[in-house]
């Protein structure tokens, strides 16, 4: 499968929905997670800075519902982009909360605070959808 | 008891003297009158130490032979979260020094030396204590990374995220306030002070890794200006602008709302701290910043400082 194609994007959106496996960490922390989602609405728009398209993942009531490929990131409420290197290094398994923590991949537009708020269940999907197998 | 005059006062040699618990009554006794940047700017010029000046050679035999693999595990578990904390605080510290007085940027030079230096110390504890490789500080801190808990990840991506917010306009008094909350109260005030009095007092205790205890008591004494300058920031934009107070509810409870997340077990049983003892230190720190410098917080914060949990510990 190719990346970010149609086809890469609802396998996406089924990763991300599916979250990654719950292993090698502990059950609170999938409890946090699970709290974060609960009812979370709200939409992502992951770009790839080089060839400005996004990736837009649509979140109704803590369930990922839409998956599109888009230049246009319009109403979401996240726009948040990295280089293609940096999506290269996250599937080839780069630790996404490092990837945060460096700011590799940038908030181009929406509420800081809010982002952050359920920063480790985007992390996890971060991790879901890289995981994704591509060629 | 040290007298706080000789924790203001030590040289390098000095410092490895001092009780950890002098320093940190050191942080608070100024926050009721928050002396000015030009003051803190004065006595930076006093107490700059040299890193290069430690020795960490008893480090290696201690951490070697003296203690167990639960006690450097446990060690090496909160400490890195510094290592790659103090590379933060100096990255992101350069766009908050395009905003504010001419007096506040002249402190911020310093305090932007501080945190590199600060760098360089976890940089050689880490390559030449931890035995930790690399050829650059790139590659050590990549090599600590794994070790970084969620409780330092979170705070410290936010504080990145919020830099860049403050890039777009350095002068916006609420961003300032934001980014301030989470840099000073919470990053400096009450994550690094905690692992300062954890990590700290297990070496003065048990007598081990004087190297360390010398340069990280020093760093507590540099961190003491840092607080001091975050809360009188804070207090002086609330006084100005009493809307801004806002401004550092919705970032506590972010902060706080991200607190409890953690993937994995600390267990800092072998350095002599329970989690509820954890959990009391980080909500004591917590208070002694509010309450002294006075900020008000609704019901809702208090309730969410109550729940702190001790992840650091893992609970
Ligand atoms: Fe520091
Ligand atoms: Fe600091």
């Amino acid at each position: 499968m190719r990346f970010f194609t149609p086809e890469w994007a609802e396998a996406a959106r089924a990763a991300v929905d599916a979250g990654p496996e719950r292993e090698g960490k502990l059950p609170t922390y999938w409890n946090w997670i699970d709290r974060a989602r609960a009812g979370y609405t709200a939409t992502w728009a992951l770009g790839v800075r080089e060839t400005g398209e996004y990736l837009l993942l649509t979140w109704k009531d803590g369930k990922c519902a839409e998956a599109e490929i888009t230049s246009d990131p319009g109403a979401a409420d996240y726009v948040l982009a990295a280089g293609e290197t940096t999506w290269r290094e996250l599937r080839e398994g780069a630790d996404p909360g490092r990837v945060v923590m460096y700011r590799q991949l940038r908030l181009e537009r929406g509420d800081v605070l809010a982002f952050f708020r359920v920063i480790y269940f985007f992390v996890e999907s971060l991790a879901a959808l890289s995981r994704i197998r591509t060629t | 008891m040290t007298e706080l005059t000789d924790v203001a006062e030590s040289d390098l040699r000095g410092i490895r003297d001092l009780d950890i618990d002098d320093v940190l009554a050191y942080v608070h006794r100024d926050l009721k009158r928050l002396p000015g940047y030009t003051e803190l700017y004065k006595r930076y010029l006093r107490q700059r130490w040299d890193v290069y000046e430690l020795d960490f050679s008893q480090d290696v035999a201690d951490w070697r032979e003296r203690m167990t693999q639960e006690e450097r595990d446990a060690f090496v578990g909160i400490s890195a979260g510094f290592h790659h904390g103090e590379r933060q605080v100096e990255v992101e510290l350069p766009v908050f020094m395009l905003g504010g007085s001419e007096e506040s940027k002249i402190y911020m030079s310093s305090q932007i030396e501080d945190e590199a230096r600060h760098t360089v110390f976890f940089d050689r504890f880490y390559r030449e204590v931890v035995g930790m490789p690399g050829d650059s500080v790139q590659d050590v801190l990549d090599a600590s990374f794994e070790h970084v808990s969620e409780t330092f990840v979170g705070p410290f991506g936010l504080l990145a995220y919020q830099a860049d917010e403050l890039r777009k306009d350095p002068e916006d008094p609420a961003a300032r306030v934001r980014y301030g909350t989470t840099y000073f109260l919470w990053i400096e005030g009450v994550l690094a002070l905690s692992v300062m009095k954890i990590t700290l007092t297990y070496c003065r205790e048990r007598g081990f890794l004087p190297g360390y205890y010398t340069g990280f008591t020093a760093t507590c004494r540099d961190e003491a200006r840092h607080v001091q300058f975050g809360m009188r920031f804070l207090r002086d934009s609330v006084q100005e602008d009493p809307r801004l107070l806002l401004q550092i509810h919705e970032t506590l409870r972010t902060i706080l709302a991200i607190n409890g997340a953690a993937s994995r077990r600390l267990a800092l049983e072998s350095l002599g701290w329970t989690p509820e003892e954890v959990r009391r230190l980080m909500i004591r720190q917590l208070h002694m910043k509010l309450t002294d410098v006075g900020i008000a917080i609704p019901p809702d914060i208090r309730e969410m400082v109550s729940r702190i949990e001790p992840e650091l510990a893992g609970g």
